[in-house]
């Protein structure tokens, strides 16, 4: 029970929130980030979030720090994204990392799936699907009009001459449009490996099912045709 | 028996003498340490490399030459460029590199933006492109600010955390890899602060009328702060010397700003899907603040996302009557132009959101003429469907 | 009479006070100070006004050097430092040398008084631009102008109409080292900016604050008197940055209290520097190998109960060499060593009989 008369998720099982507390808390750098704080606000002084959104790594610090069980699950579902991870507040006299805390507190949240995880990535999981299948994060044919109006018309430029422009590019290896740079296809297979081996493609199941079924798809073919089989990678992670 | 009740000496007059150990634990001795029990490989900085001076006064190694060029996603995919320039230097400073395609992304941008990976995965990926460099017999050279701070992240949690190594090795064993670790995480700013002199000797351009301001990147200075180069000669060795000391050597003139340590606003998931913040950040905080206080004719950074939020955060503001419009380009960028490099055939101009034409006319660089020279290898390349520009028909 | 003297190695209050406590007992007293003067940090640094009772500080010095000065117990040794030492309490061989040379004497105890120094703030690790901007200044700065009897913006001469200070500049820090919290600082920060209050009316005057440290009278004597009498304002929030825009240098933190950042321009912003052991401390443990604690001050044994015995027999240590100390600590602790060194040369010498 909250000690707060208008805390939000009052109706989410307590057990439910301290078990993702405690998840957070278990991570193997927790005693590197969080420390102790004495409210000095060095990083929300440095902090770009705080400027724009109601947002501050303080909070996330004592909160954090008091243990306060249903506040934190109200930052988990709520202003959690809102953190730009520059780690500006690494500032902080006692050595804490709220920025850190934030990323632990993202794996713990996408990890269970949570409805708010789910729909701060929404817009976003094309470019989970992209990095993880090919090794580059940002391709050159994603810099469409669309997808980026605010850019400028340097993006329509590029579009339509996308062809011609990434092949008028002196380095060889940057002479693709899907991706960033061409990656081999044997790196490609030691990054499936990799993702398979940390459990990092079950973890996408539970952000976006769509996506997963395609990347899974990806990664078995190329595994298959290089005389590997996608389930024989477990996940190392687990103990 | 009292002095002087004077005011206080002026800044000038006061100097700054780093006195006492470093705070900081030197990562160096703890890698040595794990090499000895043999838990792992560290791969040493190759001769010929300099020395310079880091945070707390401890010295950093950085190589000339063979490199193992670490790509950056953003600077590939959208600022080609930055990473063509970066190359085009090392060619006409004659430093042997390599330029793989046995290269994944860090893939720090997607983690910092969404968080779906974990500790394990980020260490095997960092650890797998080392590897991949020593097995190549060249030292990593990291293009991009968010994959140089991440992998200082990635570093300290391997030296402090035997299970994740334990992890990493099981990882490796599975690709048939060594478990590689660099003696140093060098970022290729790095590189061009130690060869400033050597790109200021072969410079063509005058650059004496130029003013720039210059955006230290987040991941460069704050996170985990001991690798940055600090300079007693500038700031006093109280800020960060990178790119400042660039500018410098080629005769332009860095202007201060008041909002220099701020973030730029990239926020890695806010620049793809939120974007209201990076380009409301960017143009309140940085542009607007550096055009009232400094008014430079270009802004200068040493990292992808840096470049990409700075950038393309003009346009739309400016439809709002906001003070924009300073063009923004990287370290490299402004180096190679200085010596000569063709703006749209190496520095790739044309991928940049702010008009570059200005700045161009201020280099003493005939934008029109070298427009119709990279026209004119476009339309060569267009007629001819699997032809490639070389680096020849970008000198020519 | 006893042979023996009492070396007291620092003649800043604590050296003084041990000085003039160990000939009011009766013993022999050498009093060593490197500088040419006595008074130590007050008169060294030129400080205005004592904290908290706003006494002029040369005048309070000059008291208790007087008292030392005045009894031909005590052998005053200036320009002179220790630079070895053989043996163990009550014949201690120390090795003093001064400009004309050196000079071995024979001691029965030794009192260290060497103090402190203050925090550089260049190694701190917020970006405060003491040695960029001409307006950031010390507590030290501060404490020279008052003495002199005005307070000037230093880049144009000008009276300043917005000031603040920044309180733990070098202290309670794990990134720095320095972890603890020095303990005077508040005290005369607070002292500084009634007395700044007082020449400029019309200054405003800020304090930028983690916690406001005021212990025991300094609560209403200083703390509420700011507040209340002299409108001195407390911001609860530290800086992170000190940048400069046009002339001004602005400073960034979060106002705590409302939650949200804050920007603002002074005319002088002044860093609270704290306290770090100085490097004769340093130099005195290492010359009579006294072990020192975890946070790199002289170790006392006994904690609480015991605040001036070291580890070595016959060696003890006062005032800021065995940790932030304000003047009554230091006034006490050097009179409380006072009594022990001298019973320390009793006790040996009813022994001997």
């Amino acid at each position: 029970m909250s000690i707060y008369k208008d805390a939000k998720y009052q109706d989410v099982p307590y057990e439910e929130k301290q078990k993702l507390f405690q998840e957070v808390k278990d991570d193997m750098r927790w005693d590197s980030v969080m420390y102790g704080c004495y409210e000095c606000g060095i990083c929300v002084a440095a902090c770009p979030s705080a400027r724009f959104y109601d947002f501050s790594p303080r909070v996330f610090a004592q909160v954090m720090g008091r243990e306060d069980i249903d506040t934190f699950y109200e930052l988990l579902n709520d202003s959690v994204w809102d953190c730009s991870q520059c780690f500006s507040c690494t500032r902080c006299p006692r050595q804490n990392n709220p920025g850190a805390i934030i990323t632990i507190m993202r794996e713990v949240a996408v990890n269970h799936g949570l409805s708010s995880a789910k729909k701060a990535l929404q817009a976003y999981s094309r470019i989970i699907y992209k990095i993880m299948s090919t090794g580059t994060q940002v391709a050159p044919d994603m810099l469409q009009p669309d997808f980026f109006p605010d850019w400028g018309p340097d993006v329509k430029n590029v579009s339509e001459n996308l062809d011609v422009w990434r092949r008028a590019i002196p380095p060889e290896t940057m002479h693709t449009t899907e991706l960033a740079w061409d990656v081999s296809e044997k790196t490609r297979l030691e990054l499936y490996m990799i993702w398979k081996l940390t459990g990092n493609l079950e973890m996408i199941e539970n952000i976006d099912e769509g996506i997963f079924m395609i990347l899974e798809e990806v990664m078995e073919e190329l595994l298959e045709e290089h005389g590997y089989d996608i389930d024989d990678f477990e996940n190392v992670l687990e103990d | 028996m009292s002095v002087t009740t004077a005011p206080p000496p002026k800044a000038s007059m006061r100097e700054f003498i780093r006195k006492g150990k470093p705070p900081t634990e030197d990562y160096r001795e703890l890698l040595f340490e794990l090499e000895a029990k043999g838990e792992l490989e560290v791969q040493r900085v190759p001769e010929p490399y300099v020395k310079v001076e880091t945070k707390y006064g401890r010295k950093k190694k950085i190589p000339l030459e063979q490199t193992w060029h670490h790509k950056s996603c953003g600077q590939c995919g959208h600022i080609p460029g930055y990473s063509t320039a970066i190359f085009w230097l090392n060619r006409k400073l004659g430093y042997e590199y390599h330029d793989p395609r046995d290269q994944t992304s860090c893939t720090a941008w997607n983690y910092y933006a969404s968080s779906t990976s974990n500790s394990g995965a980020q260490a095997a990926v960092a650890v797998r492109n080392f590897a991949q460099a020593k097995l190549d017999g060249f030292f990593p050279m990291i293009h991009c600010g968010t994959s140089y701070g991440h992998y200082k992240e990635v570093r300290e949690e391997i030296l402090h955390h035997p299970k994740l190594r334990d992890q990493v090795r099981k990882i490796m064993d599975r690709l048939k890899m060594p478990f590689v670790f660099p003696e140093e995480i060098v970022h290729y700013s790095e590189w061009v602060h130690v060869v400033r002199k050597e790109i200021a000797e072969k410079q063509v351009l005058d650059f004496s009328g130029i003013t720039a301001t210059v955006h230290p990147a987040c991941h460069y200075h704050k996170l985990v702060v001991e690798d940055a180069i600090y300079d007693r000669e500038l700031y006093d060795g109280q800020r960060t010397a990178i790119v400042t000391a660039l500018v410098e050597a080629l005769d332009a003139k860095a202007a201060d700003y008041s909002t220099w340590h701020d973030c730029c606003g990239f926020g890695f998931r806010h620049i793809l899907v939120s974007r209201d913040f990076s380009r409301s950040f960017a143009t309140v905080r940085k542009i607007e603040r550096m055009k009232e206080e400094a008014d430079p004719d270009v802004t200068l950074t040493h990292d992808t996302g840096c470049v990409t939020t700075l950038d393309k955060s003009q346009f739309s503001t400016q439809a709002h009557g906001r003070n924009v419009g300073i063009p923004v380009m990287s370290d490299a960028q402004f180096a190679a132009l200085a010596m000569g490099a063709h703006p749209y055939k190496v520095c790739q101009l044309h991928w940049h959101g702010v008009d570059m034409k200005p700045l161009m006319e201020k280099m003493g660089i005939d934008h029109e003429k070298a427009w119709q020279e990279f026209e004119e290898v476009a339309s060569r390349l267009k007629d001819n469907g699997t032809e490639f520009m070389t680096w020849e028909d970008a000198d020519a | 009479m006893p042979n023996l003297p009492v070396l007291v190695i620092g003649g800043g209050p604590a050296g003084l006070e041990a000085a003039r406590g160990i000939v009011d007992l009766g013993y022999n007293c050498i009093l060593v100070d490197k500088a040419d003067f006595l008074g130590g940090n007050p008169i060294f640094a030129d400080y205005s006004a004592i904290t908290p009772d706003m006494r002029n500080a040369e005048e309070a010095m000059d008291e208790m050097i007087a008292k030392v000065m005045v009894n031909p117990l005590v052998d005053i040794r200036l320009n002179t430092t220790v630079a070895a030492s053989e043996g163990d309490a009550p014949h201690i061989n120390v090795t003093l040398k001064n400009g004309k040379g050196e000079e071995t004497v024979d001691v029965g105890s030794v009192v260290v008084a060497t103090g402190f120094q203050h925090f550089d703030p260049g190694k701190e690790t917020q970006m405060y631009g003491y040695y960029e901007f001409d307006d950031v200044i010390t507590l030290v700065d501060v404490e020279r102008m008052l003495k002199g009897g005005n307070f000037i913006q230093p880049s144009t001469g000008e009276k300043p109409k917005q000031v603040c200070f920044i309180q733990c500049v070098g202290s309670r820090d794990r990134q720095i080292g320095n972890f603890w919290c020095s303990k005077v600082c508040c005290g005369v920060a607070t002292k500084e900016a009634i007395e700044i209050r007082h020449l400029l009316p019309d200054c405003r005057v800020f304090v930028f604050y983690i916690d406001m440290r005021m212990y025991g009278f300094w609560e209403d004597e200083l703390y509420w008197k700011a507040q209340e009498e002299y409108k001195v304002n407390f911001i609860r929030g530290i800086v992170t940055e000190i940048t400069k825009r046009g002339d001004t240098v602005v400073v960034k933190g979060e106002d705590t209290t409302m939650g949200r950042p804050m920007e603002i321009p002074m005319d002088v912003v002044i860093l609270s520097i704290g306290i770090e052991p100085s490097e004769g401390t340093k130099e005195m443990a290492k010359i009579f190998h006294i072990p020192l604690e975890s946070h790199g001050f002289i170790e006392t044994i006994g904690g609480a109960l015991n605040t001036v015995e070291t580890k070595v027999s016959g060696i003890f240590a006062v005032g800021a060499t065995t940790g932030p100390a304000d003047l009554e600590d230091s006034i006490s602790t050097g009179g409380s060593a006072a009594m022990k060194a001298c019973a320390f040369i009793r006790k040996a010498e009813l022994q001997t009989v």
